[in-house]
């Protein structure tokens, strides 16, 4: 009986979920998570600090932490990475110059150890655009066939703008999660 | 102790125990006295070889030659090829310790002015390696790591990425499709998105060009332009801007991000707050383009109607309450429209095709058709 069995069980009693949104600034994190929740998406601001969204998805209770991603305050990034269980790693499919620091700072990020055990939904957004690459050219780009063998990862093409692929990787995320915590069920 | 002896003694057995270790001294130290003579034996046939016994001229001859040997070394180290100049500058550091060695050992009988000159050689000899090492092997870069466990992993992969880095990129960043204009010096560049299916546009390392786009885009990427002036039809996604300096840009967007920005002029307008970060010297004002079609295009996008927004500008890097220094609202006399801009076609009309252009396209800053009626 040690902590992490105390904090399953709490978990699975409130069924909650930590999901922390992360990716280079302009990548539409904000927008993904307004649109998931059925909000107005036209106007949106850079995300000066960070959002959090509370969602109940299925049976479940998504606590959505969406944090601005300008290069300033990318540093701060480290503050919200305790307890997460999901992470999610948007791209902006369309911005091809800046894919090399958007790999960067993926590969800073899973380097992590208190993000070691969190599912990563990667969404290539901005699928709605002329250009934008595809998921797969995506997965390449971002070299994910080499990553941990541990790790739980999928990668979903996706428009925050009309909604398509988002729920397809969210269901993915929140099984996943489900099935890593709430095993006993 | 020993005195007080006694065959008696309950004790005996930790006396005999004392009596060994007094016999192991005893051998030790014979020994030693024992190796003390074998090396100044050595040292003495050694002297033999040379002219004369503890000499200070035999030492100086030895010292020199050795010296010499080391020089030479030294300068061959810079001739090897790397793998092999690592061991080559390993040796060298240990033939300058044993070169110290024979000091010391010969110090006992020398003067004291070739004690001192020989330990300046030394002391050079040490002085050159270093620069040497500096030099010729490249420094271990120190930086934390994760534990050892976690290293061989991480590190595995990464030399493949080196290599699929190269393959993958390349195909991706050579794409010719993408649209836009770049690598251009002092031309006009003009676009009509109307009736394209392109939905990202890149406008990328541009010297002293106008750019005028009109019609909607999805998306404009703007990145290292210097002297440039762009003007855009709306964008119903966003624009982001990085490393721009001297520039005028007149955009409309649903969400601008200003990068690396110095000494530029932004008339906006914008759905959302414009954001700065790491800039300085910006200015702001409102939308000002007219083309003809334009109050279609901006209806289209949802940008028909003036949000102010222009003005309210996040800088990421100035988080407080009182106005950042990096951006001011640009003052009304100073914008666009009220003389400068008209100033710079006409400049421009001179041996270019500007003017044709901007009759037969219609592309005119709102103000500038004022002027003309």
């Amino acid at each position: 009986m040690g902590l992490l069995s105390i904090i399953r069980k709490i978990k699975r009693k409130e069924k909650e979920m930590r999901i922390l949104m992360v990716g280079l600034d302009n990548s539409g994190k904000t927008t993904i998570v307004l649109k998931i929740n059925g909000e107005d998406t036209s106007v949106i601001s850079p995300t000066l600090g960070f959002n959090i969204k509370t969602i109940t998805y299925h049976k479940y209770t998504l606590n959505i932490w969406d944090v601005g991603g300008q290069r300033t305050i990318r540093s701060y990034w480290r503050n919200y990475f305790e307890q997460t269980d999901g992470l999610v790693w948007v791209v902006d499919s369309s911005d091809l110059r800046r894919l090399d620091d958007c790999k960067m700072e993926l590969d800073n990020l899973l380097k992590e150890e208190r993000l070691s055990g969190a599912s990563l939904l990667i969404l290539a957004n901005k699928q709605d655009i002329n250009g934008a690459l595809t998921p797969a050219e995506i997965a390449k780009v971002l070299n994910l066939e080499t990553m941990d063998k541990t790790r739980h990862w999928k990668i979903v093409g996706c428009s925050a703008i009309t909604g398509e692929g988002l729920l397809e990787g969210f269901d993915w995320l929140v099984q996943d999660i489900a099935s890593r915590i709430y095993v006993l069920d | 102790m020993e005195q007080h002896q006694d065959p008696e003694n309950p004790n005996q057995t930790l006396d005999s125990a004392t009596q060994k270790k007094h016999a192991s001294m005893l051998e030790r130290l014979s020994n030693l006295q024992q190796t003390r003579l074998q090396q100044s034996l050595a040292r003495k046939s050694d002297s033999v070889s040379g002219p004369s016994f503890e000499s200070t001229q035999s030492f100086i001859t030895r010292f020199s030659d050795s010296k010499l040997s080391i020089e030479s070394q030294l300068a061959g180290a810079r001739l090897t090829s790397d793998p092999q100049r690592r061991s080559d500058l390993q040796q060298i550091s240990t033939s300058i310790a044993d070169l110290e060695k024979l000091i010391a050992e010969n110090s006992y009988y020398l003067p004291s002015y070739e004690i001192r000159s020989a330990l300046k050689s030394v002391s050079e000899l040490k002085q050159t390696l270093d620069n040497l090492n500096s030099e010729l092997l490249p420094k271990k870069k120190f930086s934390f790591r994760n534990k050892g466990t976690k290293k061989e992993p991480s590190n595995a992969p990464k030399e493949k990425e080196i290599g699929n880095a190269d393959l993958q990129q390349k195909p991706v960043f050579s794409i010719p499709d993408t649209p836009g204009f770049r690598n251009k010096e002092g031309e006009l560049l003009v676009k009509d998105f109307r009736g394209s299916d392109i939905g990202e546009f890149t406008i990328s390392d541009l010297d002293s060009c106008e750019v005028r786009l009109s019609g909607c885009v999805r998306t404009i990427f703007i990145h290292r332009l210097k002297n440039c002036r762009v003007f855009a039809g709306p964008v119903s996604g966003s624009i982001l801007i990085e490393e721009v300096e001297g520039c005028v840009f007149v955009l409309a967007s649903h969400q601008i991000r200003i990068h690396y920005a110095k000494g530029s002029d932004f008339y906006l307008r914008v759905r959302s707050r414009p954001i700065i970060e790491d800039s300085n010297g910006v200015r702001f004002a409102p939308y000002c383009l007219c083309y003809q079609g334009i109050e279609e295009d901006l209806k289209d996008s949802g940008l028909d109607e003036e949000t102010g927004n222009w003005v309210n500008v996040d800088d990421f890097r100035w988080l407080r309450a009182v106005q950042s220094p990096n951006w001011s609202a640009l003052p009304e006399n100073e914008r666009i429209g009220t003389g400068s801009f008209s100033n710079y076609l006409r400049e421009r009309n001179h041996g270019s095709n500007a003017y044709d252009f901007a009759t037969s396209y219609k592309f005119l800053v709102s103000s500038l058709v004022e002027e003309k009626t």
